[in-house]
């Protein structure tokens, strides 16, 4: 099984990699060399015009790149203003006659954070060939990072508490259940953990986390980052007890988490279990909404007739036995088939 | 075959979370809508199909029972779609309160998905600018800045920006700034990237977007080129309002929230119209909203604590093809859409409307048609006398994507059933608290007179009137209340039109004013949405 991951490049990148190169998720794929704020360099003063006339003896116009030494501006007769370092020159000001440009900061490296070979190599883009499974989910907070998956509940429908996190999950991608509160995603950053898969976060807690985080590397006592995936919903909603299982069953193995794209790549796995929006009589179910959401289940029926749920919204449900003992009926657009599809 | 002869079409509306159909078919000659369905879109056209024949089947001309899937193939499919592909925009300004919000409002209502906004005076560093727009994926870039009688370095600078942080080649560039400096920023890109639009702020005291609203428009259509423009839902649904203005001689105001976009179109009796696509201003986009948890916590009264609301709006955002099954999420649905609605009146209200026509699942759909008429109410506010009616069979979509010379006819053929009135309401402004806003004498032909209904600022009254039915409103407004128009008289005559709620008289004010403690704002919440939503068996 492989899945294709897109790194994008920004504007100027240096592209170290070729297609057909064996990547690893630290390697670095690219570098780039980003601005590091602004700077004026007088033009008008040292051409010894005035700002309007040392206007028109710019030799560059504004966003290109420089490199120590470049000419910005002539006057034709030997006077000249270079560039003082590699910059981008961003305009001119005609009220004092300087020119604003953006130095460039020392080399930082793009890296791709999966493992893979590169199919492709675009001045925009780098394409990876991932060997292994990916997991979409729907949110997420973060970078990306890697590290081994660990299981850190028993159950898809747990919850993961603080108190369950130590040392040992340092580096780590901890594999949640139904709740991950800001309390234990607090504790997980403390621990160095690398990443949460969880089934459902409140979106108030993680939000709250996300604020403090921005908070600490604003005053620069942030290091490093835990990236957050949430596989189902908001709220307390467990992980599908299939999928739970498939992640229980690769628990060591090397995964790579992308927080804010919401996406989980499993090295050298097989498949996740499939999901099907339209799910058909017999099918193991997993509820999508309020009050079933992340439980699972077996679609027992689809009604007749259009139904009117508990809110008074009218639609085409389907009678569902739970797992936790409860038979409800439930709109069949709140309803995910899950694992084996191959009833009905 | 049946010797059973038929005439049939599929009106076929296929959103971006949600796709509706519907047949409608001649009925002692006349077109009617036959039956509906909606499914999420993707579960596939022929489970749509398959929807549309269980239905057909259960209530249609038993004799065609075997028949319908063969009818279906020989009927004619009107279809509307949503845009594939939103185009993606960096907009890059001086200023964030006056040029980059100009710009940013036009590219909003053009149909473009901001997907990275930048001034300078955003507070970022220069460095995590040009970051941010190095690692933009867009379509096309925007800029503005500086006032059309200066050549503002700043503006330069906004413009700069872009040509550091884009890729020649990589999207158009849009310069919507100083006049004045038009030719120098095309200089700064490759030949033919840069079109120059009228500056949205001219000057520091006039904003006129329309020409920039329209070159994006224009801009994005060729981007979207591949999809045949008039089948876009976002084109074909302001169309049938159009059409319905010009053929009724009304002013109609438009509002169609999906689960992903959001269209805003007010129509012209003489035909033309001013429409705002919302390409991330529908359910899925409430989330994004400044303050949205809270906002709808408040205005929704019964939906929840706020972390409760903000995991509702994140699941409208990661699961749009669900469907509320608790009251208190449906409240929060709805009341996102109240916040939605009246986020797009804020861009330009429009002076008064005859009729105001919502569509979309939340709002045509909703269960009880109190709840539609509120969202529709509470988000425009339509101040004066305005019919109110939803697109219950969605079928203005398909409609509007009819060629020219067809749309007439097929918005007057299906008149009776192109959209569901809910009655007519009456909303004024002004007073305070506790006073009189209207009194107000409705008088049906043939009825006996009943004694003026006295509504007080704060109220929300509602007076049976079915469809079908009319009525004459006598409309005294107390002191220091209007109801939009100048007047001479101090009362007012106008014509009511009933409906599934009847006639609303709201004397809420404009914009509505909640009360700050939370046990007196539920409780006049609560009275309002009772007010609504009376049993329909008492609407006679």
């Amino acid at each position: 099984m492989s899945v294709l991951h897109r790194v994008r490049l920004p504007v100027g990148a240096t592209v170290l990699v070729e297609v057909g190169h064996s990547v690893e998720p630290a390697e670095v794929l690219a570098t780039r060399r980003p601005a590091s704020g602004g700077m004026s360099v007088p033009i008008a003063s040292r051409l010894r015009r005035s700002a309007a006339d040392a206007a028109d003896l710019l030799a560059v116009r504004p966003g290109t790149a420089l490199e120590a030494g470049d000419r910005i501006a002539d006057d034709g007769h030997g006077r000249e203003v270079l560039a003082p370092q590699a910059c981008l020159f961003l305009g001119y000001d005609l009220d004092d006659g300087s020119a604003l440009v953006a130095p460039l900061g020392p080399t930082e490296p793009i890296l791709g954070h999966v493992r893979g070979e590169v199919t492709s190599v675009t001045p925009d883009a780098i394409e990876i060939r991932v060997a292994g499974a990916l997991v979409t989910g729907v949110g997420g907070s973060g970078k990306a990072v890697h590290g081994e998956l660990r299981m850190a509940v028993h159950e898809p429908g747990d919850e993961l508490r603080a108190g369950g996190i130590d040392v040992s999950a340092t580096g780590r991608i901890l594999v949640g259940g139904s709740r991950a509160s800001a309390e234990a995603l607090t504790r997980a950053r403390a621990m160095g953990v690398a990443g949460i898969v969880v089934g459902g976060v409140l979106d108030k807690e993680l939000r709250d986390f996300e604020a403090a985080q921005r908070r600490r590397r604003e005053v620069g006592g942030a290091r490093g980052d835990l990236a957050i995936v949430i596989v189902e919903g908001f709220g307390k909603v467990g992980i599908g007890a299939e999928l739970f299982a498939w992640f229980r069953s690769h628990e060591g193995r090397v995964a790579s988490v992308f927080g804010a794209t919401a996406r989980v790549y499993v090295y050298e796995a097989d498949a996740p279990p499939p999901r099907r929006i339209l799910a058909r009589p017999g099918n193991r179910v997993l509820a999508l909404r309020r009050p079933f959401a992340g439980i699972g289940g077996e679609l027992l029926r689809v009604l007749d007739q259009p139904h009117a749920n508990g809110a008074g919204v009218v639609s085409r449900s389907a009678l569902v036995r739970f797992e936790d003992g409860r038979t409800a009926v439930v709109p069949l657009a709140n309803l995910e088939a899950t694992g084996d599809l191959s009833g009905g | 075959m049946s010797d059973v002869s038929t005439e049939l079409a599929l009106l076929v509306d296929v959103g971006s979370a949600w796709a509706k159909a519907g047949v409608i078919g001649r009925v002692r000659g006349r077109w009617r809508l036959v039956t509906q369905v909606a499914q999420p879109t993707a579960w596939g056209a022929a489970e749509l199909r398959r929807g549309l024949i269980d239905r057909l089947v259960a209530a249609g001309d038993p004799r065609l029972a075997n028949e319908w899937d063969a009818l279906l193939d020989g009927a004619t499919r009107i279809e509307c779609h949503t845009a594939h592909n939103p185009g993606r925009l960096a907009v890059v300004a001086v200023s964030r309160e006056v040029s980059g919000s100009s710009a940013r409002r036009a590219a909003e209502a053009a149909g473009w998905q901001v997907i990275e906004a930048v001034t300078l005076d955003d507070g970022r560093t220069l460095a995590d600018r040009l970051s941010r727009l190095q690692s933009a994926e867009v379509d096309a870039w925007l800029v503005a800045g500086g006032f059309d009688d200066g050549r503002s370095p700043r503006a330069m600078e906004a413009a700069a920006l872009v040509a550091s942080a884009r890729l020649p080649d990589s999207g158009p560039v849009i310069w919507a700034g100083s006049a004045l400096l038009g030719d120098d920023v095309a200089l700064l890109f490759e030949e033919g990237a840069v079109s120059t639009v009228a500056n949205p702020r001219p000057d520091a005291r006039r904003e006129e977007t329309g020409p920039l609203r329209d070159h994006l428009q224009a801009v994005l259509r060729a981007i979207v080129a591949d999809e045949d423009e008039r089948h876009l839902a976002s084109v074909a649904f302001p169309r049938a309002i159009a059409t319905m203005a010009s053929d009724g001689g009304l002013r109609i105001l438009g509002i169609d929230v999906g689960a992903r976009g959001a269209v805003h179109a007010v129509a012209e009796p003489d035909g033309t119209s001013a429409v705002r696509v919302y390409s991330t201003g529908g359910l899925a986009g409430a989330v994004d909203v400044p303050g949205a948890a809270a906002r709808v916590t408040r205005i929704a009264g019964d939906a929840g604590d706020e972390a409760a609301v903000a995991d509702t709006l994140q699941t409208l955002r990661a699961r749009p093809t669900t469907v509320p099954q608790l009251a208190e999420e449906l409240s929060a649905t709805q009341a996102a859409v109240r916040m939605l609605i009246a986020g797009m009146v804020e861009d330009g209200p429009p002076e008064a409307v005859d009729l105001v026509v919502g569509a979309g699942r939340t709002i045509a759909a909703a269960p009880h048609p109190g709840a539609a008429a509120r969202m529709l109410l509470d988000g425009v506010r339509p101040i004066g006398v305005t019919q109110l009616a939803v697109d219950a069979g969605s079928v203005l979509g398909p409609l509007g994507s009819l060629p020219d010379d067809e749309i007439h006819e097929g918005i007057t053929l299906l008149a009776d059933d192109l959209v569901v009135p809910l009655g007519t309401s009456v909303v004024c402004r002004g007073g305070s608290a506790g006073q009189l806003a209207m009194r107000v004498t409705v008088h049906r032909p043939g009825w006996p007179s009943h004694a003026p209904i006295e509504v007080r600022v704060g109220q929300l009254q509602v007076v049976p009137l079915a469809a079908g039915q009319e009525a004459e409103l006598l409309i005294e407004p107390g002191p220091g209340i209007t109801l939009g128009a100048s007047r001479r008289s101090p009362r007012i005559q106008a014509r009511a039109t009933g409906g599934a709620v009847g006639i609303m008289l709201d004397g809420r004010g404009v914009p509505i004013a909640l009360p700050r403690r939370g046990d007196d704002r539920r409780a006049v919440l609560a009275a309002w949405h009772d007010a609504l939503s009376r049993d329909l068996d008492r609407v006679t």
